[in-house]
């Protein structure tokens, strides 16, 4: 552990600590070392990265960001690849068990009861999935496809914001998660960081702010994704929403992302600052409806 | 205070008037009336969901189309465009409700008009909606939709009423929003923003409402940034716990609240049936009412008095029975419109677009022009043969007088089901079914007047 992060974990713990004193000199000292500020009904985590990003790994932020907090606010029953490895296993048995019986269907009349037992129960318990899994599939393939449709986004246009918004609508929704990504500079695969690197030290900022324990756990609420990019990129599968204005209700965390690095490879913002205004909101036509289990 | 500066400034550069009409379109005539003369013409432009293009730029090609085309009969709604930018991004330009300005059907010299060019994207994502108790997922108080909304696209044009009941709503919000731009002072001229309209059952209240909301969504986007409309579930609002559903009246106006904070949302609350909320408390008295139901009462009347301080919100609500309402709340509203059933006149317009969808469809084929009631007027009602089918429908439109406007929108579909069933007709066999099928509405209707 390098020193700056050991800086910021005292600093976590002492804001820990001081949040329930009222010495808001060291609250503030100890949130500007920490990259965490917390106050009422809204909170805000800053990951600094000490060097360049590529577009790729922005987009991997996101969709990883996104698995994150539909597990962590409770609208998946577990982590999203958990899901996909359950899914895929469960695939594969009832694969093997059509092979056997197709193959060795003779065997079984003749052998024993038990077998036979073995598979009503399996079928049972498969008939009180069904709706689960069903309901699984849903909910992993549409995922699936908004992550395709994040990856075609982010090769047509750079992404300065990305909005997650949970219940309600997208005027006025429950909880908001907003990722800031206009602090980040872009380079080439060879000048940057490798991804796992930088998503490590996302989630280590986001375990230590610890941003999720306050939450009380909810119902399921709808999912909207809303991500600004350029006016003129073609993306087709987004639906513009050209007067839409970031909502200041209801809760929110804001993740800013940005890069200290020191060459004059411009920021995100910097790069988008004279057309500010051709960067509009996208929203994907998708509403995610999460499960319980 | 500060927020209507920066809405009147918006507008200025926004609403098209007569100056930047003439800027744009030097060709137009010049010699302009003064304001007050030229007729105000609202054009609706239609955006592609997914166009990006800015608003002035379709503006400014909007105008030029129009420009091409300054001379209108009435309403007209172009779909085909020969510029690649209006094909690329706009679904449609509509000059709309000019019958509500003008009683008869004549020609519109734009250039001499004031032109509102509106533009508008459809959101197409349904209701979502509002749960009041955290732990009862499945209880619904509230649907909440985002304007323009796809569902109500086109709703206003399907309804049809007689007297200028459209043009009377849409008159009452302009006024309501210039009163709250000068800061005139409650106190001494007090409006509530509440609507009531009632009627028997089946004419298009709630209809009228969402479609007004969707309306004045397009018509004020230049101040307003969205439009959302609440429909609150009354019966959500009671709670099985005694003296709870005052509370949850509450909490339901909490939430509007919040939505109406945001000043750059226009919050349309509409309250369906709206008796059972507003039950008349004096009923209470004798007994047969439950006091719970006067503390809902109580509660909706002074969430409304605390709502109506707030320029951006209007409260549309309707009721079948009026003389049910408390007397308080019928006070509060503004305006109480009555809405009936259909005149024969209406009954003919109505059937013309129904005819007209079908048409369209082609399940009538082939294709035959019928007049207007207007255009048989002119003619004197005389029968030929450009106009024979239409005095038939006319004949069928004076016979269904005393339906309901829910009833008559159904009755070609139930013509087609009972009396035609293949997949094209001419229009003289549909004429004839439709014909039928009143006389069918009719006779079920006295059957079941005798039973009872």
């Amino acid at each position: 552990m390098d020193t700056t992060s050991r800086q910021k974990d005292v600093c976590v713990q002492t804001l820990q600590l001081a949040g329930s004193s009222d010495n808001p000199a060291v609250v503030l000292a100890c949130e500007r070392l920490s990259g965490v500020q917390q106050s009422e009904g809204c909170c805000s985590v800053s990951v600094d990265f000490s060097g360049l990003v590529t577009q790729e790994s922005c987009c991997r932020f996101i969709c990883e960001l996104l698995k994150h907090v539909l597990y962590q606010r409770q609208q998946l029953p577990l982590p999203y690849d958990q899901l996909i490895y359950f899914l895929s296993r469960d695939h594969t048995s009832n694969r093997a068990m059509y092979y056997w019986k197709n193959n060795f269907g003779l065997c079984t009349e003749s052998t024993d009861s038990l077998s036979l037992d073995n598979e009503l129960i399996l079928k049972k318990r498969r008939c009180t999935n069904l709706a689960d899994s069903m309901k699984c599939h849903r909910v992993l393939a549409e995922l699936e496809k908004l992550f395709g449709h994040l990856e075609t986004l982010f090769s047509l246009t750079l992404v300065p914001r990305v909005l997650l918004l949970l219940g309600g609508s997208t005027v006025c929704p429950r909880e908001l998660y907003e990722v800031n990504m206009e602090g980040i500079k872009l380079g080439n695969g060879e000048q940057s960081l490798k991804t796992s690197f930088c998503m490590q030290k996302i989630f280590r900022s986001l375990f230590s702010a610890d941003v999720f324990s306050d939450l009380q756990s909810p119902a399921i609420m709808g999912a909207m994704l809303l991500v600004q990019g350029h006016r003129d990129c073609g993306i087709d599968w987004f639906r513009p929403k050209l007067a839409y204005k970031v909502p200041s209700r209801g809760w929110r965390l804001t993740i800013n992302l940005s890069c200290c690095d020191m060459t004059l490879a411009p920021a995100i913002h910097d790069a988008a600052t004279s057309t500010m205004q051709d960067y509009i909101w996208f929203q994907a036509p998708v509403t995610l409806k999460g499960f319980h289990e | 205070m500060l927020g209507n500066e920066k809405a009147s400034g918006s507008k200025e550069c926004r609403d098209f008037s007569v100056l930047t009409m003439e800027e744009a379109a030097g060709d137009l005539k010049q010699a302009l009336p003064n304001e007050c003369d030229s007729l105000q013409i609202h054009v609706e432009v239609h955006q592609r969901t997914s166009s990006t293009a800015k608003t002035e730029e379709v503006q400014s090609h909007v105008l030029k189309l129009l420009n091409r085309h300054s001379m209108v009969f009435g309403d007209y709604t172009w779909t085909d465009f020969d510029d690649s930018f209006l094909i690329k991004n706009v679904e449609s330009v509509a000059i709309v409700d000019t019958e509500l300005k003008l009683k008869d059907r004549q020609p519109i010299d734009l250039s001499t008009c004031r032109l509102s060019i509106h533009i508008f994207h459809l959101n197409e994502e349904g209701p979502s909606t509002e749960n009041l108790e955290e732990e009862n997922e499945n209880l619904v108080a509230a649907n909440h939709w985002l304007l323009p909304s796809v569902e109500f696209h086109g709703l206003w044009e399907s309804l049809v009423y007689d007297s200028e009941v459209k043009s009377h709503l849409l008159d009452y919000v302009t006024t309501t929003l210039l009163f709250s731009d000068k800061n005139v002072d409650s106190n001494l001229i007090a409006w509530n923003r509440v609507v009531l309209l009632h009627g028997p059952p089946g004419t298009g209240k709630t209809s009228l409402c969402k479609a007004l909301a969707q309306k004045l969504a397009i018509r004020l986007s230049y101040r307003y940034r969205c439009g959302q409309l609440i429909e609150i579930n009354s019966h959500s609002l009671f709670s099985k716990w005694f003296s709870e559903s005052g509370k949850l009246v509450t909490k339901m106006f909490q939430k509007i609240q919040e939505m109406i904070d945001d000043k750059d949302a226009l919050v349309f609350v509409l309250i369906d049936e709206v008796e059972s909320l507003t039950a008349a408390r004096s009923a209470s008295r004798a007994g047969t009412e439950p006091s719970d139901a006067i503390r809902v009462v109580n509660a909706v009347l002074t969430q409304m008095d605390q709502i109506k301080r707030y320029p951006n919100v209007v409260i549309l609500t309707t009721s079948n029975i009026t003389e049910k309402i408390d007397m308080a709340f019928v006070d509060r509203a503004d305006i109480k419109q009555y809405i009936g059933p259909p005149s024969s006149a209406a009954i003919f317009k109505i059937y013309l677009s129904c005819i007209e969808e079908l048409m369209k469809c082609q399940i009538i084929y082939p294709r035959q022009q019928l007049l207007t009631l207007r255009e048989l007027e002119m003619i004197g009602y005389v029968e030929n043969n450009i106009s024979s089918l239409s005095l038939i429908l006319n004949e069928i439109a004076r016979k269904s007088e005393g339906l309901s406007g829910r009833v008559l929108r159904k009755l070609p579909f139930l013509a087609h089901a009972l009396y035609l069933q293949s997949p094209t007709v001419t229009i003289e066999m549909f004429l004839q079914a439709l014909s039928l099928v009143v006389d069918k509405q009719f006779e079920e209707r006295n059957k079941l007047s005798d039973y009872v």
